[in-house]
């Protein structure tokens, strides 16, 4: 058991922390940047050439140096957007819990609404009235999210405010907000953390799925979606313009992915208590 | 969850193509796939090549074209001008019926063009490309006069146009609109068996036609929006011609033993057209400073493999009015690196390429000719919209960048159809550009009868358009199919028009 653990620790951490140091070293490791064309050496093959060591796209630009400056968007989008909905919920569901009543009626009844609505949908039509830019993805990923963090956060806290430190804490006339920073969030944050990792995850894939379907961030910044997306018409041709990109994806989700099971292990007392 | 998330990130491989297994089909069965279906098959309410593909074998027109866009005779067997090109009488041809078994005669012709011009045709595109028709009187069973409102010198190619596809009187009248549109009947080669909305169309010999008997028993459309699913088809055998095949996957199906490409000069110009009203292109330097820094000539050649044209106006050399002395803009980075410090832009104005999401070839051009802008220090950026809201709102409400794609497909390969819809002020396709001089010269050749007269004065427009750099021209792409090499006798249409009638398979 202990062994599987620390094996998923190690892989999770080597893939997703050994992605974004290269995607934080991709400004100085690719000076040049990423819009080089060439149109003179378009889909040079992988493994040929020292100058493009995973060959060139269809318009001869370099597929390592987009993939690892791509990453900088896809991680961008995934850990801001991440970022974004855990705070938000974070605080709607501590208000929700804390002080229940109207508060908890409104906000738990409108994230009901919001859960009822298809996400892919509901981003095509805010696409298409508001157009695309990074930013826009970010804020609108973090708006539709909020919900799970703030169902969380609500649960644990309706049962941290009836123990006894909080009791006592609020008996000996500690300031709601005092006991909300001190008492409950310490003790509400470990399921929420958890969640990040596992959606930051979600939302490189979802960042891809979006820019590949067209709604994304702009074709000339390179992005994983957006290079999966101009090589989809040479898959038969030249596969590497779009394997690289789905490979980078694959590695960083996977990463991602063990690293959230080994601290939601790593933190559930339950698991712990097994040990 | 987890499983989830793997298996969509490998879901990306996934689509990489499995080995053809060719599969038989039924003898004497034509299967086409195409991306699009036009959804009413009533000619006077479409503008789409998808509708020409297959409604060139259901309807004939007075006059046809035939695969060189020569005009041919068509329900008329002949005709003339009278009247110094205002009136044109038409012989019919005798002994025609329609699918149902109704007749062809004047009185069918008539209500063809009458139906085209009221109140019904108003609701569709069609309308706009006849409205010089003042009325048609029957002079007889089997003859007709178009009299006209004004001289139109193209009139008599545009009868071969989908808007004057004859329809049957009877038919029509008793299912409206949108039952015809549904069920379409005409005087074509193949009657329509079987439609399926979005998914299939089913074409048989009618039987009866006056211009021979088709080899095929059977010919199905298959609805295929996604052009890499059409060219798997066509390489496991279940489609024996791919429509749309992206330049990308042109070296996967000449590599396929059992298959060819078949290509032709296309109806479809594309350009970059400039937002003359704002941002940095409003200045006609920068716009100048654009067309020099651009190679045309690598991007055909690159990205495009040779399957287009480069052009120096918004015309193909096949069009009427295209003037064979136009010189391209040579490629001249130099130059248009002075050009841009001549206009003196504020740092950081960017320069927007605007185009339609689901158009795959013009977004890898769009990268490109950003890839040159960038060269001469100009910050492009590209914006993808959704199809629908890019032609319907974005383009006619002057809401796009400074630079917005555009192909046009002049069907009557004449330049004015191009040249009058994006230049004129006040047209839906022309948001921006308003000069009264060029108003002028639009309008001034409808009015030429002479032939020759007429197409100088077309050049001339389009030597204007080029001095004022109202757009950055790119190229027109050929017209290639994917074709299955049991398919013989098919000649690629460069309208996009099959015609059906002489094409067999093995």
């Amino acid at each position: 058991m202990n062994r599987l653990r620390s094996l998923e620790f190690i892989l999770g951490a080597g893939l997703s922390g050994g992605m974004a140091l290269a995607v934080l070293l991709s400004d100085w490791l690719f000076a040049g940047g990423a819009d080089a064309m060439d149109l003179a050496m378009r889909l040079t093959l992988p493994f040929q050439s020292f100058a493009h060591p995973l060959g060139t796209d269809p318009l001869g630009r370099d597929v390592l140096a987009r993939v690892i400056l791509g990453g900088q968007v896809s991680l961008t989008v995934g850990v801001l957007s991440v970022a974004g909905a855990a705070v938000v919920g974070t605080f709607a569901g501590l208000i929700a819990g804390y002080y229940r009543g109207p508060w908890d009626l409104v906000l738990m009844r409108w994230a009901d609404v919001q859960l009822a609505l298809p996400f892919i949908l509901v981003a095509i039509t805010f696409a298409a009235i508001l157009g695309t830019d990074m930013w826009k993805l970010i804020a609108f990923m973090a708006i539709s999210q909020w919900v799970q963090y703030a169902r969380v956060v609500r649960s644990a806290t309706i049962v941290l405010r009836e123990r006894e430190f909080v009791l006592s804490a609020h008996a000996v006339g500690v300031r709601d907000h005092a006991i909300i920073r001190r008492h409950i969030l310490p003790n509400a944050i470990a399921p929420v953390l958890v969640l990040m990792t596992l959606n930051v995850a979600n939302n490189i894939l979802l960042e891809s799925s979006l820019t590949f379907l067209g709604l994304g961030i702009d074709p000339l910044i390179p992005s994983w979606g957006g290079m999966l997306s101009d090589g989809r018409t040479y898959l038969q041709t030249a596969w590497w313009v779009s394997f690289f990109p789905g490979l980078a994806i694959m590695l960083t989700v996977l990463g991602l992915n063990l690293l959230g099971d080994w601290l939601r292990d790593a933190v559930d007392p339950t698991t712990r208590s097994q040990r | 969850m987890r499983l989830r998330h793997l298996a969509s990130a490998t879901a990306v491989f996934a689509a990489v193509a499995i080995a053809p297994v060719p599969q038989a089909q039924a003898a004497g069965t034509l299967t086409i796939a195409q991306a699009q279906d036009p959804n009413n098959w009533d000619p006077i309410a479409t503008f789409l090549l998808s509708w020409g593909a297959v409604g060139s074998n259901i309807f004939d027109g007075l006059v046809s074209r035939d695969e060189q866009l020569n005009l041919k005779p068509g329900l008329a067997t002949s005709w003339e001008v009278l009247d110094q090109g205002m009136r044109l009488r038409f012989k019919l041809r005798e002994g025609v019926t329609f699918h149902n078994g109704e007749p062809f005669n004047a009185e069918a012709v008539k209500f063809t063009m009458e139906r085209l011009l009221g109140p019904e045709g108003a609701k569709g595109p069609q309308q706009s490309n006849y409205t010089s028709i003042g009325s048609v009187e029957i002079i007889d069973p089997y003859s007709v006069d178009i009299v006209l409102k004004r001289p139109d010198p193209v009139m008599i190619t545009k009868l071969a146009g989908y808007g004057a596809m004859i329809v049957p009187p009877k038919y029509v009248t008793e299912k409206g609109s949108q039952g015809f549109g549904a069920a379409p009947i005409g005087t074509g080669p193949f009657k329509v068996t079987g439609y399926e909305n979005k998914v299939h169309l089913t074409l048989e010999p009618s039987g009866n036609y006056w211009g021979g008997t088709p080899k095929l028993d059977k010919v199905i459309f298959k609805f295929i929006v996604e052009p890499a699913t059409q060219v798997a088809e066509l390489q496991s055998g279940r489609v024996d011609i791919a429509s749309q095949v992206p330049i990308g996957m042109i070296g996967a199906i000449t590599a396929t033993p059992s298959l060819q490409l078949l290509s032709t000069t296309g109806p479809t110009v594309t350009v970059a057209r400039f937002n003359t009203a704002n941002g940095a292109t409003k200045d006609e330097r920068v716009r100048k400073a654009i067309v020099m820094a651009v190679d045309r000539e690598a991007i055909v050649k690159q990205i495009l493999q040779g399957h287009a044209k480069p052009v120096t106006s918004f015309q193909s050399t096949l069009s009427f009015g295209f003037d064979p002395a136009q010189k391209p803009v040579p490629f001249d980075p130099a130059g248009a690196k002075k050009l841009i410090a001549e206009a003196k832009l504020p740092p950081g104005t960017t320069v927007s390429i605007d185009f339609a999401s689901n158009n795959v070839i013009f977004r890898e051009v769009a990268q490109a000719v950003a890839g040159y802008l960038t060269a001469v220090g100009l910050k492009p950026q590209a914006r993808p919209f959704e199809m629908n809201l890019f032609t319907n709102d974005i383009i006619p409400n002057g809401k796009t960048g400074e630079m917005f794609a555009m192909g046009w497909g002049g069907w009557t390969f004449d330049y004015d159809n191009t040249a009058y819809l994006m230049y004129h002020s006040g047209e839906r396709w022309n948001p921006y550009d308003k000069d009264p001089a060029l108003d002028k010269m639009l309008e001034d050749q409808r009015t030429i009868a002479d032939r020759g007269a007429r197409e100088k004065a077309l050049q001339k427009i389009a030597n204007y358009v080029a001095d004022h750099a109202l757009e950055l021209p790119l190229f027109n792409l050929d017209t290639y199919y994917g074709v299955s090499k049991r398919v013989k006798g098919l000649v690629v249409p460069p309208d996009n028009r099959f015609r059906l009638i002489g094409v067999s398979v093995d």
